[in-house]
């Protein structure tokens, strides 16, 4: 981390001539999969988060403090990620991303014990949003559980109504599959549709067995909730048994690199999305500007303003808010001061990267908003306000989850 | 050198029946197992957590694959399911109730029990056909895991271990852990080895040799096989569910996935067949060659040596690793175990070339 170090050092010393307060570095520890399942993610994920907290340097810091980022492959196992977790705890990082179920999940009480914050942004448990149950706990973004309820909004509004109507959930055979059905079962009950589940075997690479069902159930809007490559599968497949791509609607994962991979006929399906996708926003240029043109970019630049790289831009933007929220009482940076800096979160948008988002110490979600926007055979164009949808029955599953947790689940 | 065979005689039975017939081995054994009861003193918890942690349990772990896969000559390419059904039949037993001793017993059996049932395709199927009969074995408790909530823990998958406590002592913090799982290892260990020298160990050796030649000679094929995949998959079984409580204490279905047979069979393999130190170094091997691997590469790639980006510096350790394992199998097919019986017997009669043993 030598070279991280001298820029950092380089960059701390500039900004400590203006502030007195002694600056320190601050080190997130990225612990993330680049090599086994989260690969169609992970890359452009990281080099946004990189590229921000690099962004943050340049410009001086937080009063004087500068952010390094350590970066390891966990290769999702757990056994690795505690490796690289105790590791980078013991070289002094209080902020934690995995980026991986998994890992995360063998790692929450440790974290929990360690008074490390965790983020879980558009991943991981849903209940984590119940700070009282998870402290250090931060999914910081709309959950699984206020994504599909955001879609299911999106096509009461935008569909023409939903009562009586039938809704195929097209879902990948894991416990992150089957997530969405706790939202789905109440909200069918309140807005009387009707749904049916058809799951795929994981990686999803041949899903025509499960569409050649949803073709005989005749579906009026279909929700596929899979991730990497399965997901451009699922469209292309959908498609071919005679669904249109207006009637698709997509979990968090879906991408410009599966509407290059689905091809023209991807045009008008409809995806979640927690961030702004595309490089035409304040922080997006000003990374541009002096981060990438001046050669210290952590990645290829055809990435930048890419869907999961501003994804991983707002991760890294809520983060340093949190920290520089954190800083305002005085005192060091560490897991409890930034854990407080997170919880006083209030309307913070990442300059309209992204929702605005109020982080409370019941709610680590942030309120759960996003959007629903289409791809338009360029560009993924929203077509929806950012907004939270179903809040209170979004919070009722929340609550209800981490209960269970609670009592050892 | 050090062994000093010169003047050691067996001169009755019960010299000659020990484990360890030469003084330098059992000196050894005695420090490595001082070494590995005290390393909760002198090691930092980091490294114990991460690393001698981890290598103890899937040590135990491999032994148990080893004794279906080496010494009986039984594939099993589903044994990290057999784990599984450890790891979560012990939540479930202690969550009723059960004390912990009892639920590790009984989740062996559970564990036996089920692993023996998908081994009785062993009675019909050799090599590659009863690797697809356990890969079988492998994704149905998978997706049993997964599809019935009751067992995976509800919505998220993830159940967490209750507190315990074994033989009274309270197993929480980090040492307690380690000892429990150490003293597993060592239980296993000395079991594997004087299982070698029973009845029973001979007549697995035979069903391994040939079947139909071992039923000639009066071993039945039907018990034997039967017991090989009971036997094993009951220590399996014990081990997955240290696994659970002292290691990982919340366990999701991906813990135990095809991959982490894999990595089983691997152990084993590169460990050597059949070997007790193989299985050691088989296991340290693959558990931990690719975290040194990853941590060296970024150490590198931090100091400005390998200036190339992060997508290429995570799968940099994994070709590393891909080619020591071919290495070391091209180097000495009979896995590490064998490269250190190479070296021991080296020094055994060092300064003079051949070994008798």
């Amino acid at each position: 981390m030598n070279w991280m170090r001298r820029t950092a050092l380089s960059a701390a010393l500039v900004a400590g001539m203006a502030v007195q307060a002694p600056a320190e570095e601050v080190k997130f520890g990225l612990l993330q999969d680049f090599t086994a399942v989260y690969t169609f993610v992970t890359g452009q994920y990281n080099q946004g988060q990189r590229d921000y907290l690099t962004l943050i340097n340049e410009e001086g810091g937080i009063d004087g403090n500068t952010f390094t980022a350590i970066v390891r492959d966990t290769g999702n196992q757990p056994q690795r990620g505690i490796e690289a977790y105790n590791r980078a705890k013991e070289e002094g990082a209080i902020l934690f991303d995995f980026l991986s179920t998994p890992v995360s999940a063998a790692i929450l009480d440790q974290a929990d014990a360690d008074a490390r914050v965790v983020i879980t942004p558009a991943h991981g448990r849903g209940d984590a949003s119940d700070g009282t149950v998870f402290p250090y706990v931060f999914p910081m973004m709309a959950t699984y559980w206020a994504q599909a309820a955001n879609l299911i909004e999106f096509m009461k509004t935008n569909g023409g109504g939903i009562e009586g109507k039938k809704i195929a959930i097209v879902h990948i055979d894991s416990p992150f599959g089957r997530e969405p059905m706790p939202i789905l079962d109440a909200l069918a009950e309140q807005e009387g549709f009707e749904y049916r589940a058809f799951p795929y075997a994981s990686p999803g690479n041949e899903q025509s067995a499960a569409w050649s069902e949803v073709r005989r159930y005749r579906p009026d809007f279909v929700l596929i909730w899979g991730a990497g490559g399965g997901q451009a599968v699922s469209v292309r497949t959908a498609i071919q048994n005679g669904i249109a791509p207006e009637q698709i609607h997509s979990v968090i994962w879906l991408a410009e690199t599966d509407a290059a991979n689905v091809g023209p006929q991807m045009k008008g399906v409809k995806r979640f999305e927690a961030t702004a996708s595309g490089a035409d926003h304040p922080i997006i240029q000003r990374i541009q500007e002096k981060v990438i043109a001046t050669g210290k970019g952590s990645g290829e630049e055809a990435n930048v303003g890419n869907s999961y790289y501003n994804l991983g831009v707002a991760t890294m933007a809520v983060a340093v808010e949190a920290a520089r929220l954190g800083l305002e009482g005085g005192e060091p940076l560490t897991g409890e001061t930034l854990k407080a800096g997170f919880e006083k979160i209030a309307g913070y948008d990442a300059e309209g990267l992204m929702p605005p988002v109020t982080i409370t110490a019941e709610d680590h979600q942030g309120g759960g908003a996003g959007r629903v926007s289409e791809w338009d055979g360029e560009a993924w164009v929203p077509v929806s306000e950012w907004h939270a949808a179903y809040p209170e029955l979004v919070r009722k599953v929340i609550e209800e989850s981490a209960a269970h947790y609670g009592e050892g689940n | 050198m050090f062994y000093r065979l010169s003047g050691t005689f067996h001169t009755n039975y019960q010299a000659d029946r020990k484990l360890w017939k030469i003084p330098a081995d059992r000196w050894q054994i005695i420090i490595v197992f001082v070494l590995a009861l005290l390393a909760p003193l002198y090691v930092s918890p980091l490294y114990l957590g991460s690393y001698v942690l981890p290598w103890v349990i899937w040590s135990a772990a491999a032994l148990s694959l080893t004794l279906l896969m080496g010494m009986a000559g039984q594939l099993h390419f589903g044994f990290a399911a057999v784990m599984a059904i450890g790891a979560y039949s012990s939540i479930h037993l202690v969550r009723a109730g059960i004390p912990f001793e009892i639920a590790l017993l009984l989740s062996g059996i559970i564990a036996a029990v089920i692993g023996a049932i998908f081994g009785a395709a062993a009675l019909r199927v050799k090599g590659l056909y009863l690797v697809m009969a356990t890969l079988a074995m492998q994704y149905l408790v998978d997706w049993v895991v997964v599809n019935v909530p009751w067992i995976s823990g509800g919505a998220h998958a993830t159940l967490r271990t209750p507190a315990v406590s074994f033989l009274f002592m309270d197993i929480s913090s980090l040492a307690s852990r380690y000892w429990l799982a150490l003293a597993w290892a060592a239980l296993i260990t000395i079991f594997y080895l004087n299982v070698k020298r029973t009845s029973f160990g001979r007549s697995l050796v035979a069903i391994r040799d040939k079947d139909f030649a071992a039923a000639v000679i009066g071993v039945d094929p039907f018990k034997t096989k039967l017991m090989a995949f009971f036997t094993s998959s009951f220590l399996g079984g014990v081990s997955g569910a240290i696994l659970a409580f002292c290691y990982y204490r919340a366990v999701t279905p991906e813990q135990f996935g095809f991959n982490v047979s894999i990595q089983l069979v691997a152990m084993v393999l590169v460990g050597g067949l059949g070997s007790v130190i193989g299985s050691y170094l088989g296991a340290g091997f693959v558990l931990l060659a690719p975290i040194f691997l990853t941590n060296l590469i970024a150490g590198l790639a931090s100091s400005g040596w390998v200036p190339v980006s992060q997508n290429f510096l995570s799968h940099l350790p994994l070709m590393i690793y891909g080619a020591m394992i071919i290495g070391f199998l091209l180097f000495e097919p009979l896995g590490l175990a064998k490269i250190y019986d190479n070296i021991r017997k080296y020094f055994l009669v060092w300064p003079f070339r051949h070994a008798r043993s």
